[in-house]
This record gives C-alpha cells, sequence and structure tokens, in this order.
C-alpha cells in the first residue's frame, strides 16, 4: 500500500497550488476531486455541446505572480488575456462610462462626466498601487502571530514595516482610514460621478452581505485588487480556453513534480488517531494514509462535516459555527445564438471585460437593503462576461457564452425557500433585468443555467453558497481568518492543514492561499 | 509689552471645555473660558424652557463620566450627585415587553420568560464583556500615539500601543477584534435570540451614529455598559441630580475654586494665529483676548473650517478635517407632562417607568428605521431613549407633573429637501405617533414640546450637522484617527492651538475623558 506525505481535499485552483509546491518540495501528494472533474469554482464546463462555460468562477483580477513564475504555468497551458476593458458600466439615463486598463484612455471618459473626477483619477490610481502593493506583502505570508509575534514572524513584520515606511506619510494615513472604511465613503471623498462610483463600488460588495455603506467594503475592494495588473482598476482577466485551463496547468504542474490526482474521488471522513489526522476514508470506502491532510474544502465543510466534529473541542465547534457564510449570489450561464448589443457601447471593445449594472451607490444600497430581510434585490446588481468576443474557441463559430454574477441573492430566504421555482424566478429576473441593458439578449438565448446559492453549496460544496469560503468581512480576515488562533492553516486537529479560500489570501481566484499553506506545511514537513 | 491677563484661553464651555479649564487652572494656569451662550454646558445643560419644567435639553444621561475626574476635581463637593437610572423596559407592539432591571435574578427571570437559552447566555456574555471591558479601558484614558509617524518621538508612543497589546490574553484579543468590527446585529446573534433584547442591546451600539445596528463598527458600543460597571454602576451610569446641566454647574464650580474665570455669551469669532502660532481669539464684538495657550471645545469642523483662516493649516490637514464625517442622525424631544404616560403592555405607574424606556422592538424595526435615514428621510418608525427625568429626581418638574425626555433616531441632518420648522413639527408629530401607539395617553398629558432636529442643534448649540458626538464614532474616526491621524494627541497643526472636544479621543457622551487628556497633553508639553 502507497502511503503519501500529504493528501489533499478537493482539486480547486488552491488544492492544487499547494499539491503543487508540496510534490516540488519533493513530498508525495495526492490530489481527491470529489466531481469528476477538475478546479473547484474555477471549473470550466461543456454545458452545452461546444459551449464550454465557466459554471462559476467566470473571470480573474489576477494570480499571485510567484505561482505562475515557480511552477512555470506558463509552460503547461496557461494563457492569461488581459483585455483593453476592464469594466464597462451601461447606463439607462445617460452616458455610459468605461475603464480601460489604460489610464490615460479611462481618465479621457470620466473627462466627459465630470473634470473633478478626472483630475482625481490619476491620484486614486497611485495611491491604490501604493495601497495593494502594501496588501501584497501581507497577503505574500501567513498571518504572524497576534497578538503576541513571534520569532517566526520577524521577516514578515520587517517586510511589513519596510513597505510601511516606503509609503508617504499621507498614504498611510489614508492607508489607516481606508481599512476599516466603507467604499461609498472612501469614493465620495474622491468623486462625484454616480455611475463612476456605482461601477467602483461593486467591486467592494462582491460575494458580501453587505452593501457599499458598510464599514469593511473598502478593504473588499482593496482585496480583489491585490494581484491586479498595477495600474489598473477592476482589471478583468481571462484564461484562454476558460477558467478550467488554470486548473488544468497547475495539475499538470502538480503532476510533473510526481502528485497523484484522482477525481471521482469522494472523501467521506478525514481518519484521526490520537488527535493527529492520518488519511481519508473515501464513500466507497476506500482508505488512504497520509501523514499529512490538507483541505481545500471550506473550514465550516471542513471542520464540521468531513471531519467528524466529535474530535473537536466544544470551543472549536462553537467558533467554527461562528464563522459567517451567508451566500449573497447566484450564477446565470447563457449561451446565445448572436452577440448581445449593450446599450451606449459604441464598439465590441468596451464589452471585453466585466460588464457591470451598478449605476450607482444608491443602487446597490437598495440591492442589499431587500437581501438583509431575506429578499432576492428587485434591482439586481449584475457583473457579467462575455468570454466568446475575446475567445472564440470556447462556442460554436459564431455563438456566444454571456456570464453573470448575481447579487444579491441571498441563501436565506424569508418566507421562501430555493427550488425548481424560485430558481426560475430568479432566472427570469435576470434576462429581464438584461433585456433592459442588452435588449437583444433574451431572444438570442439557446440554453439558460441558473445555479441559485442552494446550488452553489450542493453542487460545488460551498457552505451557505459563500464564494469566498466565509465572508471577507473585517472580522474575518488575516489572523482571524478562518478562526482565531488558527489562522496559520493549522487547524485543532494535528496535521489537519486548511489551504482554501476560507483561509488568509483567500477569496478570488488568486492562488495565494494555496501557495501560503504549502509553504507552512513544507516547512512542518521538513522539521518533523 | 504689557503681560497677558491668561495663560490660556478655552472656547466653548461645555463639559469637556470645562474639565480641561478646570485641570489647566489646577495646574497653576490662568485659564479664562468663552462661551458663546449665556448659560453653561453646552450640550450638556438643563433649562427651563417651560415654566416649572426643567430640560436636559440634549444629552440626558450621564455615560461614563470618569471617576478619576469625579475625584481629582473633588466634583461630589461642588454639587454633583448622581442617581443610579434603575432598569431599561422595552414595549412591545404585540402587547408583552422585556425589562432588564437593576436587581440581576430579576433582569435573568424576565430573560427566562423569553427564552431560557437567552437567560443562560445573558450571564456568559455579561461575564465576556465585563472581561474585554477591563481590556480596553487602559485605552479609554490613553493619549493616541502616531502610528504613521517614523519619528523616535512618535515611535514611543506606537512602542507603548505594542507593548499594551502585547500584554492582552489571546483569547481576549480576538474577542476585541470580533467585537470591534462587527455589527452588533451579528454579534448578538451569535449569543441570543429574543429580538427586543437583541435589539435594545444593539440600540446602544447606534446611538449618536449615522449607522444601522447591522452595519459593521456597532458592536463595540455594547462595551459602553460594561466599563460603566467597572467604574461603579451608580457613578457612571445615571442621571445627575439637577439634569446634565447640572454635571456641567459642578465642573465649572470646580474650575471657578482653582482660579479660572469663565465668562458667558462671549462668542469667539475667531482665533488668532502669527505665523504658525497661536496668540489669543477675537470675540464677535470685536474684543480680542491674548494668550499663548488657546483650547477649543468645539468641534474639528467650527474649529478650523469656522475659526481660523484656511491659510494658516496646512492643505493635507484642512482636507483631512473637509473629510472628517460629523452626520448628524438624531433629535430630541422634550416634553411637560401634566402626568405620567401609561403603557398598555404593563399598565399603571410602576417602577419599569423609572428608568430607560427603548422603543426598539426588533432588529429590523431599527434597520428599518436606518433605511430611511439613509436616503435622507427620517424614520417614520424611529428607535427612541426614553426618559422621565421628574420620577428620578422630583425637583425638575412641579408636584405631580413630569418631563420626558425623548432621544429619537434617525433624523439625518442632510434631510433631503432640508429643514424647516414645517418639518421640524412633522418630525416631532411623527415621534408622538409613535409613542401613542405603545402609550396612548400621550396625545392627552403634553403641556408643552420641544423638539430639536439635527437643523436646530447646530443652530443652537453650535454642533456641526447636529452630530452630538462632534464626529461620527465610525472605526475609522477612533482613537488615533480622531479626528485625523498625526493630530490625534490633541495637539493642532497651530502651534499651541489645541483640541479638547468629543472631536478627539475616546469621543462623545459626558465622559470628561478628552478634556482631562487634553490637559494632561498640554501641561505635559508645558513641562518638556
Amino acid at each position: 500500500m502507497t502511503t503519501y506525505d500529504a493528501i489533499i481535499i478537493g482539486a480547486g485552483h488552491n488544492g492544487l497550488t499547494c499539491a503543487a509546491y508540496l510534490g516540488r518540495a519533493g513530498l508525495r501528494v495526492l490530489v481527491l476531486e470529489r466531481r469528476d472533474i477538475l478546479g473547484g469554482v474555477s471549473v470550466t464546463e461543456e454545458l452545452f455541446p461546444g459551449f464550454h462555460i465557466d459554471t462559476c468562477a467566470h473571470r480573474i483580477h489576477g494570480i499571485h505572480p510567484s505561482v505562475i513564475h515557480d511552477l512555470s504555468l506558463d509552460n503547461h497551458g496557461l494563457e492569461i488575456q488581459h483585455p483593453s476593458s476592464c469594466v464597462y458600466a451601461p447606463n439607462l439615463d445617460g452616458p455610459s462610462l468605461t475603464l480601460w486598463s489604460d489610464q490615460a484612455r479611462t481618465t479621457a471618459g470620466i473627462q466627459a462626466f465630470s473634470s473633478h473626477d478626472a483630475q482625481q483619477w490619476p491620484t486614486f490610481v497611485k495611491f491604490m498601487a501604493s495601497a495593494t502593493r502594501f496588501l501584497r506583502t501581507l497577503y505574500d505570508h501567513p498571518p504572524i502571530h497576534a497578538p503576541r509575534p513571534q520569532i517566526a514572524d520577524a521577516g514578515t513584520i520587517l517586510r511589513l514595516a519596510r513597505r510601511f515606511k516606503n509609503l508617504t506619510k499621507s498614504d498611510r494615513i489614508a492607508l489607516l482610514r481606508l481599512l476599516p472604511a466603507s467604499i461609498a465613503d472612501v469614493l465620495d471623498e474622491r468623486f462625484e460621478t454616480a455611475i463612476l462610483k456605482g461601477a467602483l463600488s461593486a467591486a467592494g460588495i462582491i460575494g458580501l452581505m453587505q452593501g457599499p455603506m458598510a464599514a469593511g467594503t473598502a478593504y473588499t475592494f482593496l482585496h480583489n485588487h491585490v494581484y491586479s495588473p498595477t495600474g489598473a482598476i477592476r482589471a478583468t482577466l481571462f484564461v484562454r480556453g476558460g477558467i478550467g485551463g488554470l486548473a488544468t496547468a497547475l495539475a499538470n504542474t502538480a503532476k510533473r513534480f510526481g502528485a497523484s490526482v484522482r477525481t471521482g474521488a469522494d472523501v467521506q471522513t478525514i481518519i484521526v488517531k490520537d488527535n493527529r489526522a492520518v488519511g481519508v476514508a473515501l464513500t466507497d470506502g476506500e482508505e488512504i494514509n497520509a501523514r499529512y491532510v490538507v483541505s481545500n474544502a471550506d473550514p465550516r465543510h471542513t471542520l464540521l462535516t468531513i471531519l467528524d466534529p466529535a474530535n473537536l473541542t466544544i470551543g472549536d465547534i462553537r467558533k467554527t459555527k461562528e464563522v459567517k457564510f451567508r451566500g449573497a449570489v447566484a450564477k446565470v450561464n447563457l449561451a446565445l445564438a448572436e452577440r448581445p448589443e449593450f446599450v451606449g457601447a459604441s464598439n465590441e471593445e468596451h464589452l471585453h471585460g466585466t460588464i457591470t449594472i451598478a449605476p450607482s451607490i444608491n443602487y446597490l444600497e437598495h440591492a442589499y437593503d431587500d437581501a438583509k430581510y431575506g429578499r432576492r434585490s428587485s434591482e439586481l446588481f449584475l457583473d457579467i462576461t462575455i468570454p466568446t468576443l475575446t475567445d472564440a474557441s470556447i462556442a460554436p463559430n459564431g455563438k456566444h457564452i454571456l456570464c453573470a454574477t448575481v447579487q444579491y441573492v441571498p441563501y436565506h430566504l424569508k418566507n421562501n425557500s430555493w427550488n425548481d421555482e424560485t430558481r426560475d424566478t430568479l432566472g427570469d429576473q435576470v434576462v429581464e433585468t438584461l433585456s433592459r441593458y442588452a435588449p437583444n439578449v433574451p431572444n438570442a438565448i439557446l440554453h439558460r443555467q441558473t445555479i441559485t446559492p442552494l446550488d452553489l453549496e450542493k453542487d460545488f460544496g460551498l457552505s451557505e453558497g459563500n464564494i469566498n469560503h466565509g465572508e471577507l468581512t473585517l472580522d474575518q480576515l488575516y489572523f482571524m481568518r478562518p478562526i482565531a488562533g488558527w489562522s496559520r492553516y493549522e487547524s485543532p486537529v494535528r496535521n489537519l492543514y486548511l489551504c482554501g479560500a476560507g483561509t488568509h489570501g483567500g477569496g478570488g481566484v488568486t492562488c495565494a492561499a494555496g501557495y501560503n499553506a504549502s509553504r507552512v506545511l513544507i516547512k512542518h514537513a521538513k522539521s518533523a | 509689552m504689557k503681560k497677558q491677563p491668561f495663560d490660556a484661553i478655552v472656547i466653548g464651555g461645555g463639559h469637556n471645555g470645562l474639565v480641561n479649564a478646570a485641570y489647566l487652572a489646577r495646574a497653576g494656569l490662568r485659564v479664562v473660558v468663552l462661551e458663546r451662550r449665556h448659560v453653561l454646558g453646552g450640550a450638556a445643560v438643563t433649562e427651563e424652557i417651560y415654566p416649572g419644567f426643567k430640560y436636559s435639553v440634549c444629552s440626558y444621561v450621564v455615560s461614563l463620566l470618569r471617576p478619576e475626574i469625579i475625584r481629582e476635581l473633588a466634583l461630589a463637593r461642588h454639587g454633583l450627585e448622581i442617581l443610579p437610572l434603575e432598569s431599561t423596559f422595552t414595549p412591545l407592539p404585540n402587547g408583552d415587553h422585556l425589562v432588564r432591571w437593576a436587581d440581576h435574578d430579576l433582569t435573568r427571570r424576565e430573560i427566562y420568560r423569553h427564552s431560557p437559552r437567552d437567560a443562560e447566555a445573558y450571564d456568559d456574555f455579561g461575564q465576556l464583556l465585563y472581561r474585554l471591558a477591563v481590556a480596553v479601558k487602559p485605552l479609554m484614558s490613553m493619549i493616541p500615539p502616531d502610528v504613521t509617524s517614523l519619528h523616535p518621538r512618535d515611535l514611543v508612543g506606537t512602542a507603548r500601543l505594542s507593548k499594551y497589546f502585547h500584554g492582552i490574553e489571546s483569547s481576549t484579543f480576538y474577542a476585541l477584534h470580533k467585537l470591534m468590527t462587527m455589527s452588533s446585529a451579528d454579534y448578538l446573534d451569535e449569543w441570543f435570540e429574543t429580538e427586543a433584547l437583541k435589539a435594545t442591546m444593539a440600540a446602544s451600539g447606534i446611538i449618536g451614529t449615522f449607522l444601522g445596528p447591522r452595519s459593521p463598527g456597532t458592536a463595540y458600543v455594547l462595551l459602553h455598559h460594561y466599563l460603566g460597571e467597572i467604574d461603579g454602576a451608580f457613578r457612571a451610569w445615571g442621571f445627575a441630580r439637577g439634569g446634565t446641566g447640572a454635571v456641567s454647574e459642578a465642573i465649572a464650580a470646580a474650575a471657578r475654586s482653582y482660579g479660572a474665570s469663565i465668562r458667558t455669551e462671549a462668542p469667539v469669532a475667531q482665533i488668532m494665529t502669527h505665523g504658525n502660532k497661536v496668540t489669543g481669539v477675537a470675540l464677535a464684538d470685536g474684543e480680542e483676548i491674548h494668550a499663548s495657550i488657546v483650547v477649543s471645545a468645539l468641534d474639528p469642523k467650527r474649529t478650523f473650517i469656522n475659526l481660523i483662516e484656511p491659510n494658516v493649516l496646512p492643505s493635507e490637514f484642512r482636507a483631512a478635517i473637509d473629510n472628517f464625517k460629523i452626520r448628524g442622525s438624531s433629535g430630541k424631544v422634550n416634553l411637560a407632562l401634566d402626568t405620567l404616560p401609561e403603557f398598555t403592555c404593563l399598565p399603571g405607574f410602576g417602577p419599569h417607568l423609572r428608568g430607560a424606556i427603548s422603543i426598539s422592538p426588533s432588529v429590523d424595526y431599527l434597520e428599518q428605521a436606518y433605511d430611511d435615514a439613509k436616503y435622507g428621510a427620517f424614520s417614520r418608525r424611529p428607535y427612541m431613549d426614553i426618559l422621565i427625568p421628574s420620577l428620578i429626581d422630583p425637583t425638575m418638574a412641579p408636584p405631580g407633573k413630569h418631563v420626558m425626555s425623548l432621544f429619537v433616531q434617525y433624523a439625518p441632518s442632510d434631510l433631503a429637501g432640508g429643514w424647516n420648522v414645517q418639518k421640524r413639527e412633522q418630525f416631532g408629530d411623527n415621534v408622538i405617533d409613535t409613542l401613542s401607539e405603545y402609550a396612548p395617553n400621550i396625545k392627552d398629558i403634553i403641556l408643552h414640546r420641544q423638539v430639536l432636529t439635527p437643523w436646530d442643534l447646530e443652530r443652537d448649540f453650535g454642533m456641526t450637522e447636529g452630530n452630538i458626538f462632534h464626529g461620527e464614532l465610525t472605526l475609522n474616526q477612533l482613537f488615533f484617527l480622531r479626528p485625523t491621524s498625526s493630530w490625534a494627541d490633541y495637539t493642532t497643526p497651530v502651534r499651541n492651538l489645541f483640541q479638547c472636544g468629543s472631536g478627539t479621543h475616546p469621543g462623545g457622551g459626558i465622559t470628561g475623558a478628552p478634556g482631562r487628556l487634553a490637559a494632561q497633553r498640554i501641561l505635559g508639553s508645558r513641562k518638556a
């Protein structure tokens, strides 16, 4: 019987990143994926013949550069596309706005709305670049031991201190004020154009059961820019062939480093002996041993479902249950017979990035107002991509794919539940919303897939349908993520590690969590 | 040169200005306090607006008045007497009620009636919050360091702060982090299930702030109650005999006993500077008073925008003050009553009327009240914190008659269409209508009504935008960010001009802490 150094539960992008690094460090690794396809939420599926659709995550904002470099993902088939358009914000009541990856072009566009805002834009972009550079240092390392740092944290602290020192004094103050602020306050201080503020604030609330006026959404905004190309705000990047290409490239690298990757292998439980994880048992009864078990699943699913909670103290169970998930998004995928025509877009290039239906901060806040009382927003916020515009290979000739992240769609409905009927109603509402911004869409629909928060939980294993494996709120970040005291990828059970988006660095397709987790585990494995 | 009659001028005879003056005078400085109105106290004032009835016009409870101030200034000798507030009574629309009494066992029994689980949790919750309050207390009396400065002098302060955190138990630190960053609704959801209990506790987290109970950053105010407990409940939480004006009078008496001069009807029109140094003030009637130290107890906007020539201040500082958030969110209604109100859910004039009466039946009720305000309307059904001071101190009203104080939220300073006399009365009517749903006899027993909107609070009491805390108590406006980083230690960019109002750490409420800490800072810099 083969024994492995490490078993990774779940072949999402973080699990595969972790596997590849462990393999590279000489560990014998086995990756077990429940589904028949790799990628977790970063998955491309041929839903309808010829249409290769990113069913869950459908764009990226940037991947940890070390991961691409260290694992030479470029040589394993990863090709990242950088469309010139970051965000297109169509407007029914006036001119529409595009944010380009080219700063000067964006500034010129904003000029048409407000010269004050156009003047502010370069300053804002520059400040964002400084702020994300600082955060990147934070994200590139496991959280420090708070409140009492240890020797092992010295390097991280020094690097952070140096980064902080390199900021100008006014940037330091601005950063301190920004971290606990609401994205609405941050933008109101700088800009006056409603559609600009709407399009930007959307990046502060994606996946969150909070409105743009909530403290902490400025941080979420920063979080979504940490690995973005410098200078681009709300950069939208695609993986050629579909986001599943990232998982394929990671899996190929991992295999080259000796890792085994098995699909259709559903882990039933984590085997624990003497409070130490020693392997896993699959649903078909097979047991596999390993020195370490690493879970790419979210903390609640890992610790309370896969692991028998009897292995935890009551205190740890309580803390795990207290992690807030509250999914807020659904996903709608459309196969289209023709190219969608969006209002106000003079040419197709505007539509190459994300198309955001977020005309103002108040629009988003109103959308949240519904959700906090357990209702789906009467006016939905949509983040749409049409990947076929930049990659014709993923759909039949002349046909198109439209993916939409839909918010706010609460997992917890008041006086209702998610079922076939409510799913269809949601799908209809999304199409109705789309029809106002892209009138030709309804008649062009060949196939429609609607994924409710409950579907995200059932099909993708995301607790309460939370796409970030736990809310990205101030109380669940850094040394508080996923659980205070267990923020360094370890868990209350010895030799059981976490590497998913629920840990520090996680949320969004960046691979940072898997990267950090692998480094902690490699250190432990070598010193054991 | 003629010798100046005063060493220090304190602008504003509110309680913080008076505390500051008392400490400076006690240290031997010749101090003059200049108050614009004919009466001392600022927002802590008692006035006989209607013959025979004394209103604590604005601030109505003594919250967290620092025990060291009571002791050091011998306030008891100067007439301060604080009477305990016995209870919190929450009438419910369904005919039920919740009362939390001063007697712990009674409270437990009452909560048990609503939920045995909550009764159990109430004790654990109290113990945790008490522990957190003990941990946080030193911060209340710490002059905030400038953590954005790398100057050795400032690093000492930063080091002191790190040392403070280093000394905190990990579990306490994590619990504190959660408390500081979560919404009061989420935080209480982790403990309790009774809506009325959660809402009444959460309400303390939204008082004076432009946030709802579901807004992150509202949980930490839950600590205030427990901070009071450390100080000894009867000292810190209570009602001053003679109304809140009596607190100001006692402090003024203390200041005078140390030789301070106090002038009323002496409105300051300008702070005079020479070069980068303060030289004195000019009154509205043209009189100039010179002193080497000037301390402003006004809010930061008043001080730095209204009283100082703009070119004296660095542009970055001015921008920071411009961005300082000071939206008013509350109003006040004072009533003279012919007899006591009678509540449908708890008829009679029992002890439940002797404490606070809280109109906060559910978290959704409070959140909906906030929703109205977010979009520029006053709450259709507001949150109200009601007191009947004449039940605690009979001298407040003629025999058999009563005064009632209603703190009302939300009333946005930025009302759509603006405030005017008519809107003020509509607001007042709405308050009475809301109360009459619980106490139907209220409309028949009103002898006189005084309604204060944020508009009135600004005009009559000089609080910008009617914000009762001189600036919102949000996470990014606390401690070393209050009112702005680098100038949170009571100093200002103008030499020898200091600030001592609620716009500085630790903020609003009748605590006296900003006034005392500012005095420490001023006296410290004189020694140096």
